[in-house]
């Protein structure tokens, strides 16, 4: 008899050797044939992305998708608020207080994302590496689950591990933990209190060395070094021309500061160009006083399109109209770049010629937290009037030990080549999955080289049906719709990691096969690439895949074989 | 279909011969076949949209509205285009206003001519001592640390009230998660980065703070900015201590709802606006969100909000209330439970209460707790828990320890013995600080006795006779309900003002190797007016009384010593040089 608890259960003890349990973190590389080195050739223009476009039906059945399940939502409401009126007590007047959210603002998620709740969230336990171990569950009541204490080992591709760094043993959990004995567990303080330990200068002196600025500043969370970054570098004369997909907290962060904001379309240079000229010539509204300085914000590798930024493009408009640029590494940073280190490594242009360069540890270090980098002048001023200064935690120590031993690492200081396989691994395996599914004829958006792979699902009705049919596959991933990305474009987002091997994503690449062809997901026009006809759409066998693929992923131009 | 037509026809030429009969005089001879030929015209577009599905339908509209009143018809067509051109320029308003026209070559020299300020004013010479006043701590972070050539100095600076941070049982438990998950937890909450710790930990803080159900961000900064706009949306109101910390100010700006600001912990001016505007709001269809917002150990002032008062006031006047624990959670009540255990009201009364994990608890993020729909609501539309990856696992569960060490060492009076030692140590440093600066003409306390930070200021005489404004920064915020079009200037009083406060720092620190810190606000973020800085001692359970006891016998020395040569503006304006060689 198992007994169902509504708490969280406790992980069941491991007792698989050591040496089992660490390769189920990071894979061991399995040929030396499996690596590439990412790199942008020099001089060439980087091509606009292609977005494929699936059959007209499929937009229609999904308009038709959303359309049944608001009207079906709405007709439960309706009845549900006569029959059933407990279950929405949170949502009207009750002893003279409004209601905590209004019917309106919450109906998508009530009606529709409450439909699929088990596909998010899905608590874990031990160390999101190669495998992730996911507690089973079931759905009890409106919001709650009911755990039996087992778990279900999924192949990880949902984890923002890039290289890899998410191991509880190795050379950074040794550090990691040495910083916990020597410094403690908690900064105990805003830095600009008693904060500041020589760690902390060494981090920064360690970051600002390997994104080639003069130096930086840590912030112990990714969303806030954004959120408050802007409050110290505009104020209302100011306009910031932000990338209109650019992250929540970048958007926060310029309306924090009451900078004045415009937007571009994604990736568009020649819509940047035009703005950037009819601002400064137009200045201020109202009063047509020249802006006192404009700021580009983007992003290096955008997270829900895996669209890389066209920095040497913009980096010549910045020039030319005198703007300052400012890059949100997050995703691009340790995970492109020969050297893994962010765009301007991988488009090899000097880091001195972006005045603010952001990024988290999050995503390929295996630690958290933010960074800025900069001239020495700024990032003094910051260490005085940056918000999170005065008024927030400062980064804790074991953080601070992953960071310094997982950059070492990458640099080559530490454990020497170890960095360059992970760095070339992460490169193979991006281009590898994404070419892979190209070829079965998948539609897949992004950059040849990102490690951030989107699958289109559009239908509503197929994100659950991928995730939960994947999950009994024991593969984990993560599937985002609406507010994240536009609503007809539900896509599933496949992040790849060093961590895993070829082996791996061949049992990827065919379980993708078997879903795509039983929930119809093959709709690729072949435009993107992949197809050896043209104008045929790619549909190979995945015999024919697994054949090819390797020798494939290392031509230049992915997937494009005429 | 003809006879409609016709019928048409009809009223048209009607319509036009009463109009001629009455005007022939004015009207030339061609008007009648000018119209003649309109009304063809009309009458041949109008029958093609009989061809389009549901024509008839509009046609038929047209056609009885029409006889009826042409009038009529022509407005609605008029209102019909109005609408349209409306929708299709809604978009490109604002620019289309007050938008010049340029050719190309104007522009290119525009902006060929523009020249934009520096990214950042560079630091001016007169705050750079404030960079160089920053410690720097090598090694440890406890109670007592190493800094700039300093051996074993007292720590009075740190948040770590409780000096968990030095507790083997708590490194331990951070050292079993890391040895398990590693450090970070790569990804988002919702997105396969909550781990067993964190769930845990959430389970644990609904139980210790008696509430339905909690939820943990990542970091203590952006907690109130995401949690406040998640409820107060334009059009909800909420009524705020004008003494709150930045981070509720800025997530106040951020939600944009409506303001109105008590006087600091004001109750019977708290009373008088929540009786003004209640008139308005019982009209009010349907009744919108409302929250009282206060802070419960005030950062900036180290006095208690009126808890008791506040509560009284929210449940006659059907208010929510927010309390920011952030600093009273793990130091005031009985077993650290806050401001609320300390005077003995139920949690249930609060309906947000959000706190810090990075203070007390040695660990690091925040959490919110509260009844069920709130904290579920945020699951989904907080932007700082929706789109940040989770705290690290080993902080989740360092946090879960520490709630442990703090409830499970109970004394006989049902006191936490690492809550009790605190209180007793901040009643023995309030008290007989208290006692010493009675009789000072420069300072005074000002911070409540169970705050365990004690906040010192310099007394309304002295400042006044250093000619210091009573408050920095401005009240544009408290005046309009919107914050300031500009950002706060460097002021030159508020850095001589601080800068006296470093150099009794500084004494202090080189005479009984204690340090004791500053409130160090950033005065050009600050919304609400600034009060002056104080002197800040943060009382740690791991200083011993004896410790204690030397600072308070060098306090008046240290002050005295510092303050009696700077006794007018001119003797302050006199610092200058040393500001500038710190």
């Amino acid at each position: 008899m198992v007994t169902l608890s509504p708490y969280i259960p406790n992980a069941l003890p491991d007792d698989r050797p050591a040496e089992e349990l660490a390769e189920l973190e990071y894979g061991k590389l399995t040929s030396e044939k499996y690596l590439y080195v990412s790199k942008h050739p020099l001089g060439e223009p980087l091509p606009l992305p292609i977005d494929d476009e699936p059959p007209y039906i499929i937009y229609i059945a999904t308009y038709i998708s959303y359309l049944i399940l608001i009207i079906i939502g709405h007709i439960r409401d309706f009845f549900g608020k006569i029959f059933k009126p407990s279950e929405y007590a949170d949502l009207i007047e009750k002893d003279g207080y409004a209601p905590w959210y209004d019917g309106f603002e919450s109906f998508y998620v009530r009606r529709l994302k409450t439909r699929i709740d088990d596909c998010f969230a899905r608590p874990i336990h031990g160390a999101p590496g190669r495998y992730i171990k996911c507690f089973n569950r079931i759905r009890h009541g409106k919001t709650g689950y009911l755990y039996d204490g087992t778990s279900n080992e999924c192949l990880n591709l949902s984890s923002y591990n890039y290289l890899g760094f998410a191991q509880s043993h190795g050379v950074c959990t040794d550090f990691a933990l040495k910083c916990v004995e020597d410094y403690g567990t908690s900064g105990c303080s805003p830095r600009s209190y008693i904060g500041t330990t020589d760690l902390h200068k060494e981090c920064e002196r360690v970051i600002a060395d390997f994104v080639g600025k003069e130096d930086a500043i840590i912030v112990s969370q990714g969303y806030g070094t954004n959120a408050n970054l802007f409050a110290s570098i505009a104020d209302p004369k100011t306009l910031v021309i932000s990338d209109e997909l650019n992250h929540a907290s970048i958007r926060f962060g310029i309306r924090l500061s009451g900078a004045s904001v415009k937007v571009f379309k994604h990736n568009d240079m020649n819509d940047l160009e035009k703005l950037i000229r009819t601002q400064i010539a137009q200045g201020q509204p109202k009063t047509h006083r020249p802006w006192k300085k404009i700021i580009i914000a983007v992003e290096g590798l955008y997270s829900m399109e895996g669209n890389m930024v066209n920095l040497p493009k913009i980096l010549e408009l910045k020039e030319k109209y005198k703007c300052y640029l400012f890059v949100d590494e997050a995703h691009s940073i340790g995970a492109l770049g020969p050297e893994g280190r962010g765009v301007c490594d991988y488009f090899q242009v000097e880091p001195s010629r972006v005045d603010i360069l952001m990024g988290t540890f999050t995503k390929s270090f295996g630690a958290t937290g933010g960074y800025i980098a900069a001239d020495k002048e700024i990032i003094d001023k910051f260490r005085l009037n940056y918000i999170t200064q005065n008024y927030s935690e400062c980064v804790p120590p074991p953080v601070l030990g992953q960071i310094i031993s997982s950059l070492s690492v990458i640099k080559g200081t530490l454990n020497p080549g170890e960095g360059k396989e992970r760095l070339e691994r992460i490169a193979f395996n991006s281009r590898y999955l994404r070419l892979g599914l190209k070829k079965l004829g998948f539609i897949v958006y992004g950059a040849d080289d990102s490690p951030v792979i989107p699958l289109l699902l559009f239908l509503p009705a197929k994100m659950p049906a991928l995730s939960r049919m994947l999950y009994d596959m024991k593969i984990a991933v993560v599937i985002v719709s609406y507010p994240a990305t536009p609503l007809i474009s539900a896509r599933a987002r496949l992040c790849v990691s060093s961590a895993l091997t070829k082996e791996d994503l061949d049992y990827v690449l065919r379980k993708f096969d078997e879903l795509g062809d039983l929930i119809f997901l093959k709709f690729s026009s072949g435009i993107a690439g992949g197809s050896k006809i043209p104008g045929q759409p790619p549909r190979w066998s995945i015999e024919d895949v697994l054949a090819t693929n390797v020798e494939d992923t290392k031509m230049p131009k992915l997937g494009q074989f005429y | 279909m003809t006879s409609a037509v016709e019928v048409i026809y009809t009223a048209t030429t009607t319509t036009t011969t009463t109009t001629t009969t009455t005007t022939t005089t004015t009207v030339p001879p061609t008007w009648d076949l000018v119209s003649q030929k309109l009304a063809d015209n009309f009458v041949y577009y109008l029958n093609s949209l009989d061809k389009l599905p549901g024509g008839q339908i509009i046609l038929r509209y047209i056609k009885s509205s029409y006889q009826d009143d042409p009038i009529r018809s022509l407005f609605e067509l008029a209102l019909f285009i109005f609408a349209i051109h409306y929708f299709l320029s809604s978009k490109k308003r604002e620019n289309k206003s007050d938008f010049v026209k340029f050719s190309k070559r104007e522009i290119d020299e525009l902006c060929e001519e523009w020249v934009p300020e520096p990214l950042i004013d560079e630091i001016n010479p007169y705050e750079k001592w404030q960079l160089d006043a920053i410690p720097e701590v090598k090694g440890h972070n406890g109670s007592h640390i190493n800094i700039d050539g300093r051996q074993e100095v007292i720590n009075l600076a740190s948040n770590d009230f409780l000096n968990l941070n030095e507790s083997k049982s708590i490194k331990l438990a951070a050292n079993q998660v890391i040895n398990n998950s590693g450090v970070g937890a790569c990804g988002p909450p919702n997105f396969y980065g909550t781990q067993d710790v964190h769930v845990r930990l959430e389970e644990d803080l609904a139980k210790y703070l008696d509430g339905e159900q909690s939820i943990l961000y990542g970091q203590d900064y952006v907690t109130a900015g995401s949690v406040i706009p998640a409820f107060l949306k334009r059009g909800d109101l909420c009524v705020v201590d004008s003494g709150v910390n930045l981070a509720i100010q800025k997530a106040l700006i951020i939600s944009r709802c409506d303001i109105e600001w008590y006087d600091h912990n004001d109750i019977i001016h708290l009373e008088q606006i929540l009786s003004e505007i209640k008139p308005v709001l019982d009209k009010q269809k349907p009744i919108k969100r409302r929250f009282i917002v206060t802070e419960a150990l005030f950062a900036n002032t180290g006095d208690l909000a009126n808890l008791k008062s506040i509560v009284e006031l929210k449940n006659k006047y059907k208010y929510r209330l927010f309390l920011d624990e952030s600093l009273s959670i793990g130091t005031l009540g009985k077993t650290g439970r806050g401001l609320v255990e300390h005077f003995n009201i139920p949690r249930t009364e609060i309906s947000i209460s959000i706190g810090s994990l990075a203070n007390a608890f040695a660990s690091s993020g925040a959490f919110c707790v509260g009844v069920n729909p709130m904290v579920h609501h945020q699951r989904i539309q907080s932007n700082a828990y929706v789109f940040s990856a989770s705290l690290p696992p080993y902080s989740a569960k360092v946090a879960s320890e520490a709630i442990k060490e703090i409830t499970e060492n109970i004394n006989s009076n049902g006191e936490s013995i690492l809550i009790n030692s605190l209180h007793e140590k901040s009643y023995f440093v309030y008290d007989n600080l208290l006692k010493k600066l009675s009789n000072s003409k420069y300072v005074e306390i000002i911070s409540d006795r169970n705050s365990p930070i004690i906040h010192i200021s310099l007394t309304n005489n002295y400042r006044d006779s250093l000619n210091l404004p009573q408050l920095y920064g401005n009240s544009e915020i408290l005046i309009r309900g919107k914050p300031a079009k500009y950002v706060n200037p460097f002021d030159d009083y508020y850095n001589f003002e601080s800068f006296l406060l470093q150099k009794i720092i500084d004494f202090i620190l080189q005479n009984t190797n204690i340090l004791i810190t500053r409130s160090k606000n950033q005065i050009e973020h600050e919304n609400l007016p600034l009060i002056n800085p104080h002197l800040l001692i943060h009382i740690n359970n791991g200083v011993s009384i004896n410790e204690y006891q030397k600072l308070i016998d060098i306090f008046d020395i240290a002050i005295n010593k510092v303050l009696q040569s700077i006794n007018t503006e001119n003797d302050l304006f006199e610092l200058t040089n040393e500001i500038l060689n710190y």
